[in-house]
């Protein structure tokens, strides 16, 4: 073809283009197509309510500012960084109080009543989308407050949020919290109703009605901000009883023979710890019982339901983290004269990446979008994000060829940090169980032979 | 050493290979991960690589070397076939895939070293031997392959220019994987409108090594990226007959059909470990084996893992290693790598959180398979270049 036709054709191609095209119609016609060229991220915003919009900007602006330069050292040598700035930085801009709303924290009070978890699910996203390991150590936090938000007590949410608001926000000095059900003998148990029955549990509880509360003794393992936290939710069966009477007791840095074991070593989301907390006879008054004596597995349950929606928005992160370091790198590499991005091969890939990543958002803020979170979207955003985002984490890591598995690119260390949200939080197969067991007298009933 | 009649290797020697490499696992290999690290302690990995060419299993193209012959991807493949290569690998990469795939990069080179022909091997003839191909993040699409001065889509960079004594060569090739302290880098060059390939010791002037950086796997296997600049080299350090072509499609043959079996024996690594978790693990009133979703988990694999060993083991009795190949096994490494590494997450799944702590060794396997999915040829280039192929050999 000679550059004359080769003019021609371009030409033709340019007018055919929908949004060329598009000015043939009518001006009805024209007022009914949307060809408005507008990023995903954007049209996705524009469809939140103005509060949560407002939080996803500025969670897009700070992982980009603070998360950004601190993950990939953060990630190697999770030990030689200080992660008390980036928290309290996280504190002072209100992302850490974002289970309440205004006095007492910070989420956008009307989206706030539509839908408790949607707001962080979106900061999970953003801050995920640079680094696994920085948002984990800035998310686990909350899962260590859930608990207290679903105690009930007004008393217990005021005594706690008010002065944790006030540390976070004003001070920039936050209390650090930790969620605890894991013990080395009890993982899936603790997530799953019938395992739960037959759990092999040894964090206990003894009442001691001369000390005023009660020793606990036992262990539990894998706590995400184990080693850092000021204050852990802890779940312990009382004395002599079974799973049923599991309590969860808020246990304090500094309470005599509570001490953090081995920190484990991880294949990704490096940046945060996975910690073996240790309770030697430690004394935990009445006051810091969490919630009514006895109602710790209810409690437990409904904290995986409303964070399991967030850990799905944290994978969808990761997922977008390598998608969008991936097409950076299709932008900037050439093949032969070519940019890899102008080859088919490629856009329909990234294409194909793109769709997973939306599908799993309009997943998790479905999930998000009531008041009360419950078990089977929670369940099934949490698997479906998950499992897109180690898809699309994959197909980064192929586009890119050698480059991909290249630590510096950024790709396979999101890579690394999506799996273990196939793992965490129950595992996939776990997920799946919980939501057959939600609807198991509606969708899933089974007749009596 | 050229193509031609091979005989079947006999089923006792091939078990009498097996048990070799078995050895090698259990008493070399098996110490370097008694530490804390799942990669395993690398700084006593030299003394493990020369055990492995005392005893025969590395290659080398120096002919008084034990593993010459019938070490990994030796002399004896053109007679042989591929199968003995297959098998060590495999078994290898199931205690590492990192070492395995040492192993297999110090073979490949060597058995191009050793195609020289009748001219003889510059002198000191090179023992550890590193192969420079790719250029970039990819290796060469078959358009490059036949036609190297062109952009289809990408022309090859790395050239050599004639000069009074021998050759100038000059260029950047990346994803070099070798053995640590290679003495000799055997090169693809563009030369004119074909391929040529030269011999270049590690330290000739102009010539420098850059490691890669932290990766996510096979870290036993070292990986660096090589300068040359304005090397010279004398006329007898070409060992192609005057176009690199058929050398070049050697290698992309060997290296793929290797690359699949390490992904083997990873997988294999991999499934037998959940199968002895699953059976000690006590969730939900069981031993997690009984649970029809671990069940599930590991049985599939278990096929996945039989599929892609059919599949690489339909190369056994290949010798020939030329463009007739190139597409069969480019279609070898694309299915294996990618039924291993579904197998290998599937298995590390089966360890719960256990399976993502360095403990158990899961995680260094999926780290191993998933980079082996992506080096040397991605899924997406292998598609391309295998409808090319079979398009070019339709033609
Ligand atoms: C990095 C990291 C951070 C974590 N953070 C926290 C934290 O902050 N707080 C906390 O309390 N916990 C935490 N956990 C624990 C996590 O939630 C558990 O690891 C997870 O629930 C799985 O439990 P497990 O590891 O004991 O696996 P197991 O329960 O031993 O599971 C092993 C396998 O058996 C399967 N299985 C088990 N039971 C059944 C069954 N009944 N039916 C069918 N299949 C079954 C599982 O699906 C899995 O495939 C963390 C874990 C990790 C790895």
């Amino acid at each position: 073809m000679n550059s004359d036709a080769k003019n021609v054709l371009r030409e033709r191609i340019e007018l055919l283009h929908p949004k060329n095209a598009v000015k043939n119609m009518n001006l009805i016609g024209r007022m009914l197509a949307d060809n408005r060229e507008m990023s995903v991220w954007e049209h996705d915003t524009k469809t939140l309510p103005l509060g949560v919009r407002r939080w996803r900007r500025r969670a897009l602006k700070f992982a980009r500012e603070y998360i950004r330069p601190l993950a990939p050292e953060a990630d190697l040598h999770p030990h030689d960084y200080d992660p008390k700035p980036i928290l309290s930085a996280a504190a002072r801009k209100g992302f850490q109080t974002l289970l309440f709303t205004p006095p007492i924290g910070s989420a956008s009070t009307l989206p706030f009543l539509r839908g408790t978890t949607l707001q962080i699910a979106v900061v999970g996203e953003e801050f995920a989308t640079e680094c696994g390991g920085l948002a984990l150590l800035l998310l686990a936090h909350n899962l260590g407050i859930v608990p207290l938000l679903l105690s009930g007590s007004i008393r217990t949410i005021i005594r706690h949020f008010f002065p944790f608001y006030i540390k976070s926000r004003i001070l920039g000095r936050p209390d650090c919290m930790a969620f605890a059900i894991t013990e080395p003998g009890a993982g899936s148990d603790v997530e799953e109703t019938e395992g739960g029955a037959m759990a092999n549990l040894v964090t206990t509880a003894k009442y001691m009605p001369a000390m005023g509360g009660y020793i606990l003794h036992g262990q539990k393992c894998f706590i995400s901000d184990g080693a850092k936290a000021d204050k852990v939710t802890v779940y312990a069966k009382l004395e002599g009883e079974g799973i049923e009477s599991w309590t969860c007791f808020l246990v304090e840095k500094g309470m005599k023979g509570f001490s953090v074991g081995r920190s484990e070593r991880k294949m990704g989301q490096r940046a945060s710890d996975a910690s073996e907390l240790i309770f030697d006879n430690v004394f935990v008054p009445k006051k810091n019982v969490v919630g009514k004596l006895r109602s710790g597995w209810a409690n437990n349950r409904n904290v995986l339901n409303y964070s399991r929606p967030v850990v799905g928005a944290m994978a969808l992160g990761h997922g977008r983290g390598a998608f969008e370091r991936c097409l950076e790198f299709c932008r900037r590499t050439k093949l032969g004269p070519k940019k890899l991005i102008e080859y088919q091969e490629i856009q329909v890939e990234l294409a194909d990446m793109m769709i997973s990543l939306w599908a799993a958002r309009s997943m998790i803020w479905q999930s998000c979008r009531q008041f009360r979170c419950y078990q089977s979207a929670s369940a099934a955003a949490k698997v479906t994000a998950s499992d897109t985002a180690f898809k699309v984490c994959n197909q980064a890591m192929e586009i890119m060829g050698d480059h991909g598995y290249i630590h510096s690119n950024g790709v396979e260390r999101a890579w690394r940090d999506s799996r273990l949200t196939q793992i965490y939080e129950g595992t996939n197969q776990i997920n799946r169980l919980a939501l057959f067991e939600h609807h198991m007298s509606s969708d899933f009933y089974i007749e009596e032979s | 050493m050229k193509n031609g009649t091979y005989m079947h290797i006999s089923a006792e020697d091939m078990e009498s290979y097996r048990d070799l490499a078995r050895q090698f696992c259990k008493k070399s290999l098996q110490p370097l991960f008694e530490g804390e690290y799942s990669d395993g302690n690398l700084s006593l990995l030299p003394e493990k690589i020369e055990t492995a060419f005392k005893i025969g299993l590395a290659a080398s193209p120096e002919p008084s070397m034990p593993g010459n012959c019938y070490g990994i991807w030796g002399a004896s493949v053109d007679e042989e076939g591929m199968k003995s290569s297959l098998h060590l690998l495999s078994i290898i990469a199931e205690t590492c895939g990192g070492v395995a795939m040492s192993l297999h990069a110090q073979g490949v080179a060597s058995n191009l070293v050793m195609q020289k022909g009748a001219e003889p091997v510059p002198v000191p003839v090179p023992v550890r031997v590193g192969l420079c191909l790719q250029e970039g993040f990819t290796p060469p699409y078959l358009g490059t392959i036949l036609t190297p001065d062109r952009d289809v889509p990408a022309r090859v960079m790395v050239t050599a220019d004639k000069t009074a004594n021998g050759y100038l060569i000059n260029g950047h090739k990346s994803f070099v994987y070798s053995m640590h302290d290679v003495d000799t880098y055997v090169v693809f060059v563009r030369f004119g409108e074909t391929w040529a390939c030269f011999l270049v010791p590690s330290r000739s002037a102009g010539v420098s090594r850059n490691d890669a950086g932290v990766r996510t796997g096979l870290r036993a296997c070292s990986l660096g990226h090589v300068d040359f600049r304005n090397v010279e080299v004398p006329r007898d350090a070409r060992i192609d007959d005057g176009n690199a072509l058929a050398l070049m499609a050697r290698a992309l043959c060997m290296n793929w059909a290797g690359m699949a079996a390490i992904a083997v024996g990873i997988a294999r690594g991999a499934a037998a470990a959940a199968r002895i978790y699953a059976a000690q693990r006590y969730q939900g009133g069981a031993q997690i084996e009984e649970h029809p979703a671990v069940k599930a988990l590991i049985a599939g694999s278990e096929a996945s893992i039989g599929a892609a060993e059919s599949v690489v083991l339909s190369l056994s009795d290949c010798n020939d290693f030329s463009l007739r190949t190139l597409g069969k096994a480019a279609s070898v490494k694309l299915a294996a790598t990618d039924l291993c590494a579904r197998a290998v997450t599937d298995t590390l799944q089966t360890f719960g959180g256990y399976g993502y702590m360095e403990d158990f060794g899961m995680e260094k396997r999926l780290r191993d398979v998933t980079v082996l999915k992506s080096a040397a040829g991605s899924p997406l280039y292998l598609k391309q270049l295998i409808f090319d192929v079979e398009k070019e050999a339709a033609i």
